[in-house]
């Protein structure tokens, strides 16, 4: 399907989740359609951690439902992140993991691992009970609402072709990107993150 | 979903213990008991001191020195302790777990964490997030491991060179220095580092 058709749906779907978005495509596509600062985390230095950053999130989010974009260049160099994400079998953590057969954040570099391997396969082989595998908006627009309501950590491949051209990263430095992050999670419901006492010796 | 955790957790203490008899069993400890005993009770007050700082989430990845010390960890109530599949996702999943507003421990050996300096720099640099990471001091004179002799020469150089604030816990009395270190990594929005010596670790220091 098509990276940007797949991502405005899930703009369009996704308003009130919390969400981070790994390196590359995912941050630059989510900046660019919904230019959001607050509930989205844009991880953009993540290498393959994205989603267990965002499983230590969703840890202490418990009431809240995160999503996780990861790529499969991400995906590759560490799928263990599976096993990370079942054993802690998180019911609000949904992870997607954006099958492009290319490194986005690199100038749509090809690599042959799409292939060689069956990702959501591989998830089933973790132990996973909740995969999903999406190549169509159509297909994404009919099951997404499943995939988001029903309890439990779910993981989707979304099939997309290569974005084929180079987005503007999001104009934030690193500490505003945690501060508005942050702050925002506070100011919902969440727990202290910066307000916490800090314990004296 | 709660009696798989459960099955888990026990294979997880199963093989840690497993781990411990089997250092002994190779007898590469001479006074095992002393030293399990004494292990044991350092173990109990670093988890203890760890407590007190306000952590909760414990992610592991195993070095030989530090076997007893996940086990207390894994068989403590007070923790939830996640053992990941390799030490950058400890990094990862405890940086989270700041933002979710819960305090968070990474704990591997000196290895594992010479594999982190990009997790590290990327991540908790550039967004500024604290986090308490505790580390064996491998390669340190006393340590027979060949293998372990590069971190001797390699790590304390390259935590220095990452400008990355490091607390030797060389010492029993020197436990309660995590405290200072958790609360420094709040106080300077950075990861700080505590090391722990093997003779610590044994109780014989």
């Amino acid at each position: 399907m098509n990276f940007e058709s797949c991502f405005r749906l899930l703009a369009e779907r996704l308003k009130d989740e919390i969400v981070v978005t790994s390196a590359g495509n995912c941050s630059e596509l989510w900046w660019q359609i919904t230019g959001e600062t607050e509930r989205v985390f844009y991880l953009e230095a993540s290498m393959s951690l994205a989603s267990v950053f965002a499983a230590g999130i969703a840890l202490g989010a418990a009431e809240r439902t995160v999503v996780a974009f990861s790529g499969d260049g991400a995906f590759c160099m560490n799928p263990g992140m599976l096993l990370v994400e079942r054993q802690l079998a998180l019911p609000n953590l949904k992870h997607f993991m954006v099958a492009n057969g290319c490194y986005g954040s690199t100038n749509d570099l090809a690599h042959p691992f799409g292939e060689l391997a069956d990702y959501a396969g591989m998830a089933k082989a973790a132990g996973i009970e909740r995969v999903y595998e999406f190549s169509t908006v159509a297909g994404l627009a009919q099951g997404l609402d499943e995939m988001l309501r029903d309890p439990g950590y779910a993981f989707a491949v979304l099939h997309v072709e290569p974005l084929g051209r180079h987005l503007p990263s999001p104009p934030l430095d690193g500490p505003e990107v945690k501060f508005r992050f942050g702050r925002y999670l506070e100011r919902t419901g969440g727990r202290p993150v910066f307000d916490t006492l800090l314990h004296r010796q | 979903m709660r009696r798989w955790q459960s099955e888990g957790r026990s294979r997880i203490l199963w093989a840690h213990q497993r781990a411990i008899c089997g250092e002994q069993s190779r007898g590469q400890m001479t006074d095992s008991s002393n030293v399990k005993n004494g292990a044991d009770a350092v173990a109990q007050r670093i988890v203890d001191a760890a407590a007190a700082c306000g952590i909760t989430l414990v992610a592991s990845l195993p070095d030989g020195w530090i076997t007893a010390l996940i086990t207390r960890f894994a068989g403590d109530s007070r923790f939830r302790h996640v053992a990941v599949n390799r030490e950058e996702s400890a990094i990862g999943l405890c940086s989270g777990a700041f933002l979710g507003g819960i305090g968070a421990f990474a704990l591997m050996g000196a290895s594992g964490f010479l594999t982190c300096i990009y997790a590290l720099t990327k991540i908790n640099y550039t967004y500024q997030i604290p986090l308490l990471i505790g580390i064996t001091l491998r390669g340190r004179p006393g340590d027979g491991a060949k293998f372990h002799q590069s971190n001797g020469l390699y790590l304390e150089p390259v935590i220095a060179a990452i400008g990355m604030p490091f607390v030797p816990i060389e010492r029993s009395g020197d436990i309660a220095r995590l405290a200072a270190a958790h609360r420094h990594s709040r106080v300077m929005s950075r990861p700080v580092v505590v090391g722990f010596t093997r003779e610590v670790l044994r109780g014989e220091a």
